[in-house]
Parts: C-alpha cells; sequence; structure tokens
C-alpha cells in the first residue's frame, strides 16, 4: 500500500463491507426463515451500509493508487460486487421485491469474498491501460453485469416459484412480475454491454490499431452479448415460456461470470493484465 | 390447364417465397446465432493461428486433423464463419425491408408520436452497419510494421513511405515498471513531404492516411564477426535473431535473450535485476551446420570464438515495433455503433416512457 492511512481506510473498510454484506444475507435468509418482514428491512439497510463503505474504500483505493481502481482482478471483483450490490438495491426499492436479498445478497458477498482472496497490491499502470477509455469501458461493465446479477437472481426465483410452496413463496411476486424484472434488468444491462464492448472497441483501437482482435475476452463478451440477444428476442416475441427466458438468463450469466473469472484464467489473451 | 401442372405452378410460385420466409424468420437466426456462438466458444479454447505440428501435440493426431480440415484453426476468418455473418446480414436486412412497412403504420397511426416503435429497427439497422462496416474496413484497411532503432530509416511495405526512427524511449517509474513507451518518427513521402511526430502506448501518431502505433520493443546488438581476427562484417540483430559469416553461412549467431542486469535466483536461474544496463549479458547459440556448438551468456566485448571465426556483440540497444494502419473507413463503424446504442435506449427506454404518458394525458 503506498499510503499507510488511506490502505488501512481501504482495508479495513473492505473488511467491514464483506462482514455487512454477510450479515444482510443472514438476515434475508431469517427473512426466509422467520417470514419477518422487519428482518428484510434490515438486510437492505445492512447491504446498503455494505455499499457505502464499500465505496468509501473504492474511492480510497482510487486516491492511494492515483487511478481508477478498476485494472486487476481484485479491484474489477471489487467493483462487480459493488454494482450487483447498487443493481440489487435499486431493484428491490423499484419492485418492492425483498426476497430477491436472499438470492442477490449472498451473490454479492460471494463476489466480495473473491474479491477478498486476490492479490489486493496496487500495482503501476501498463502503458496499454494509461486510457481515459478505461473508466467508461470497466464503469460500462459493471453495470452491466450488476443488472445481469440481478436478473440472474430473479431468474433463480421464477425457477423454484412453482417448485417450492410455502409462505415464503407467497412473498415472492408473481410470474408475470419476476418476468418483467428480470426483462428490465437484461435491458439495462444488454445497453450498457453494448455501451462497454463499443467502448472496448474504440480503446482498442487507440491502443492495438484495431477495434476487434477475437481476443477470448472479446469473444466471450460477444457470447454474452447473443445470449441476451436472444432472451430479448424470445421475451418480447412472447412464444415462449418464462420459465425459457429466465433459463436463458441463468446461461446469460453463466457467461457473464465465465467472461470475467474463467476467461481470466483459462484462457490468455490480451487481456490477461486483468489476471494479475 | 390439368390439375398436375397447376400444383407445380403453384408449387414453383410458393417455393421463392417459402426460402425468403425461412431468411428473414427469427427461427433462422436463432440457429445462426446459435452456431456462433459454438463456433466462438471453439475459437477462444482453440489457439488459433497455430500450426497443425502444435494442435497433434495438444489433442493428438485425430482432433488435429479434424481442427485443420474444419478450418478451426483459424475459425474467425474461415469461409464458413464468413456465411454465417453474411447469412445473418441477409436475415438482418430481410426481417429489417419487411417490418418497415409496419412500423411505418404503426408510427403514423400514433401520430407519429412514438419514436418507441422504431428503436427495434434501429437497433437491427445498427447491427447490420456494423457487421457491414466491420467486414468492409477488413477489406479496405492495410497493415505494415516497421521496426529498429533510433536513428534508422526503413520503407513502410510497399506504400512509397519511409517511416524514420528518430528517438524511442521507454519511461521508468521508480519501482523500474514502464510508464510509457515513445518513438519520435519521421514520416516522408514519395514527394519528400516529411511529417514528424511522436506515437507512443494510446497516442497513435497520424501522417499521410496512416496511424502509427507504439507496438512493442526489445533488445538489438551490434555483432562484429572476426576472420583470423580481421573484420569481416558487421551487423545489427534484434533478440530473437541471427548472423553469420558471409564466407562460411553454416556458423550462425542467434542472439536469444538480453538481460540488462544480470543476476541469479535462489534456484540458480538467470534473470535480469532491473531494465538498468548495470550488468548486461547477452544470451547466444552458436550453431554449424544446423546443430549446436555451443550456448552461453557474453558481457557486451567479449569475444566468442569458433576456430578462425570470432563474434563480439557490443552496444546493446533497444529497438521498436511500429505498426502501421491504413483504415479509410473506420468513421462507419463510430456512425454503426451510436445508431445500435441509440436504437436500444428507444427500444427500451422511450418506449414505455410514452406509453406512460399518453396513459397519463387519457
Amino acid at each position: 500500500m503506498k499510503d499507510s492511512i488511506l490502505g488501512n481506510i481501504e482495508s479495513i473498510g473492505f473488511m467491514a463491507a464483506l462482514v455487512l454484506y454477510f450479515a444482510g444475507s443472514v438476515l434475508y435468509f431469517v427473512y426466509a426463515g422467520t417470514k419477518k418482514e422487519k428482518a428484510a428491512r434490515i438486510g437492505y439497510v445492512l447491504v446498503f451500509a455494505g455499499l457505502a463503505v464499500h465505496t468509501v474504500c473504492i474511492i480510497a483505493r482510487g486516491i492511494n493508487a492515483g487511478r481508477l481502481p478498476l485494472t486487476n482482478q481484485f479491484e474489477f471483483a471489487s467493483a462487480f460486487a459493488w454494482g450487483i450490490a447498487l443493481c440489487f438495491l435499486v431493484f428491490v426499492k423499484k419492485f418492492s421485491f425483498d426476497a430477491l436479498g436472499m438470492v442477490v445478497a449472498p451473490l454479492v458477498f460471494l463476489v466480495a469474498g473473491y474479491a477478498f482472496m486476490q492479490n489486493r497490491e496496487i500495482n503501476s499502470l501498463m502503458p496499454a491501460l494509461q486510457s481515459g477509455w478505461l473508466g467508461f469501458h470497466v464503469c460500462t461493465a459493471i453495470v452491466a453485469y450488476g443488472s445481469f446479477g440481478v436478473a440472474f437472481g430473479v431468474a433463480v426465483f421464477f425457477l423454484l416459484k412453482g417448485k417450492i410452496k410455502g409462505q415464503l413463496m407467497e412473498r415472492v411476486p408473481d410470474e408475470k412480475t419476476l418476468d418483467n424484472i428480470i426483462y428490465r434488468a437484461v435491458a439495462l444491462g444488454f445497453l450498457f454491454l453494448t455501451l462497454c464492448m463499443i467502448t472496448g472497441a474504440i480503446w482498442a483501437k487507440r491502443a492495438w490499431g484495431s477495434y476487434w482482435n477475437w481476443d477470448p475476452k472479446e469473444t466471450w463478451s460477444l457470447i454474452t452479448w447473443i445470449i441476451y440477444a436472444i432472451f430479448l428476442h424470445l421475451r418480447l416475441r412472447g412464444t415462449v415460456s418464462g420459465r425459457k427466458a429466465a433459463i436463458l438468463a441463468l446461461i446469460g450469466f453463466i457467461c457473464v461470470i465465465f467472461t470475467y473469472v474463467g476467461v481470466n484464467l483459462l484462457l490468455p489473451g490480451l487481456h490477461s493484465y486483468a489476471s494479475a | 390447364m390439368d390439375g398436375a401442372s397447376e400444383t407445380k405452378t403453384t408449387k414453383e410460385k410458393n417455393r421463392p417465397q417459402s426460402w425468403l420466409s425461412v431468411l428473414k424468420s427469427m427461427q433462422f437466426s436463432f440457429v445462426l446465432l446459435f452456431i456462433i456462438v459454438a463456433a466462438c466458444i471453439a475459437g477462444s479454447v482453440i489457439p488459433q493461428g497455430a500450426s497443425e505440428a502444435v494442435y497433434r501435440q495438444m489433442y493428438g493426431n485425430t482432433w488435429a486433423k479434424i481442427i485443420v480440415e474444419l478450418n478451426l484453426d483459424h475459425i474467425f476468418t474461415c469461409w464458413w464463419f464468413v456465411l454465417l455473418t453474411a447469412l445473418l446480414c441477409v436475415n438482418l436486412i430481410l426481417c429489417s425491408v419487411s417490418r418497415f412497412p409496419a412500423v411505418l403504420r404503426a408510427w403514423k397511426s400514433s401520430g407519429r408520436k412514438n419514436i418507441g416503435m422504431w428503436g427495434s429497427w434501429i437497433t437491427h439497422l445498427g447491427l447490420l452497419l456494423l457487421i457491414i462496416s466491420f467486414a468492409t474496413g477488413q477489406y479496405t484497411s492495410r497493415e505494415e510494421t516497421v521496426y529498429g532503432i533510433a536513428g534508422s530509416t526503413q520503407p513502410l511495405g510497399n506504400t512509397g513511405l519511409l517511416v524514420t526512427i528518430d528517438s524511442f524511449k521507454a519511461s521508468l517509474r521508480e519501482d523500474y515498471t514502464v510508464e510509457q513507451y515513445t518513438a519520435g518518427l519521421t514520416v516522408t513521402d514519395q514527394q519528400g513531404n516529411k511529417k514528424s511526430g511522436s506515437a507512443s502506448v494510446n497516442h497513435p501518431f497520424d501522417a499521410f492516411g496512416y496511424s502509427f502505433y507504439q507496438d512493442s520493443m526489445g533488445w538489438a546488438s551490434y555483432v562484429d564477426i572476426y576472420k583470423s581476427g580481421d573484420l569481416a562484417k558487421t551487423d545489427l540483430i534484434c533478440a530473437g535473431e541471427y548472423t553469420f559469416p558471409n564466407d562460411l553461412p553454416s556458423l550462425v549467431l542467434l542472439f536469444n535473450k538480453f538481460y540488462p542486469d544480470l543476476d541469479r535466483s535462489e534456484d540458480g536461474g538467470y534473470y535480469s535485476r532491473t531494465p538498468l544496463l548495470n550488468n548486461p549479458h547477452f544470451l547466444y547459440t552458436v550453431y554449424y551446420n544446423g546443430s549446436v556448438l555451443g550456448m552461453g551468456l557474453a558481457a557486451p566485448g567479449t569475444s566468442i570464438d569458433c576456430n578462425e571465426y570470432s563474434f563480439i556483440m557490443r552496444d546493446p540497444c533497444e529497438y521498436t515495433l511500429i505498426v502501421a494502419k491504413y483504415d479509410p473507413l473506420s468513421w462507419m463503424l463510430g456512425v454503426s455503433a451510436l445508431v445500435l446504442l441509440a436504437g436500444l435506449f428507444i427500444s427500451f427506454y422511450v418506449k414505455p416512457w410514452e406509453k406512460k404518458r399518453s396513459k397519463h394525458e387519457g
């Protein structure tokens, strides 16, 4: 860490955010078990507090590093968790869907936990990463991945809705509403994923002279884009059941996770610095 | 006209229409997209552009043969991938053309207010333009490379341009990581017009329609070749290149690697402690008739002797590799991307607002 005070703020802050996300997840499970609305409300507040602390921690790291903290595996995983948490809070508020926290809050905790296990050393940027487009490219990816994370959580509920009986499922909105939330989340994610790919292409042109190089990360982004494009067509066409659309939303998110983690670890390419 | 010929005529009439309806259908686009996804997965997993020997080593003989036969070694440029993309374009064109009247009618009937109705149509148009722009760019763009040390001048392929590398600098931070690579360049055209500037990573230099990109760098060395004590040849070679006496081409010195600040790790391996020229050493291999005569590390100025011949590697210096691109239609991609984004935004967000507004007004 360059500056010890900022380094401490970041370390302690990230740990605190992790604890708050975990506590939020536990409260949502309590809500699932006891059906007490209060537990869900506290869970929401805890995730909100986690997001606030997480934001401070990201800002501290940014100041400490003297750049946008969005360049390596830890920084992007941290931002990914932040994006999912933000989208989760917005969607829960907008659609009054407290039970969503049972799936998405643990997802935020898991992604943040994955970040916690990565090397958190602040490294200097290699020349290719010193671009104004980095911020646009990664920020749009964060919103896209966050939205797809929410769509994934809602899709899980959609698929469980008919399978699990009980009071808990009664608190889950009806299938039509769930389908609508999945659509809204995927639409937002799709718009931002498109923006992410376009800003990435512009950046690649500035850095390497070509918009598209069929690098594994680019290729998997395209695969993810196509999966969600098929989802949107099926959903808008209305000829498939919401169940099939929900399954596609799950497959799409698996592609997102693979694009983010799997490609960095398994398929070397121009984005190899992201695995550092 | 008898019944049989009438049926035949009807069939003939229907055939092109049914083909058209298949080509413009969403099912057809799904089939294409699924095949493209499968191809993309294969293309990301199988190393692209390697030789059959590499695939044999990685996957065995049978799979290597399948990979080469199905063009899976260069999926993204092979004929069937191009065909799939072309069919997707045909699908998009037919779909857009056939939907245009209906969208126009719906828009007119809404009092020409609900622009959201055009969202999906504009999105498809944007995607189509994007694919066409990208494909056109592949055929209209040109790429050339030059590399050399500061002070060298090279022709830029067959373009008639000359590129002089005036300077090259790798700016280092305190921790010796590279902050930026910058090459000072002068480009001269056939009429003798000159344009000078610098190219660094993320900041290409534009001259005479070409963009010059600072791509990569490495180390080069001068090599003096002596025969019986007399200087016979002086050559400048980069790491990975080789040189030989003109009268004995079967005696080859290969410049494997350069260590600017040589040190040994605990496990005995060699590495460079810093990128500074504190303890420079060349790693070389000498071949004679294809067989290795010797391999070793040599400090600059050290003589590497092979009977009456000796090689002296000296004056290590950095070389830069510059990539020059000519891409006259890149603006088309920008326009297409904007159209696509506008279409998506209108599709997802303008329509509901219009609906809300009309509800509110209602």
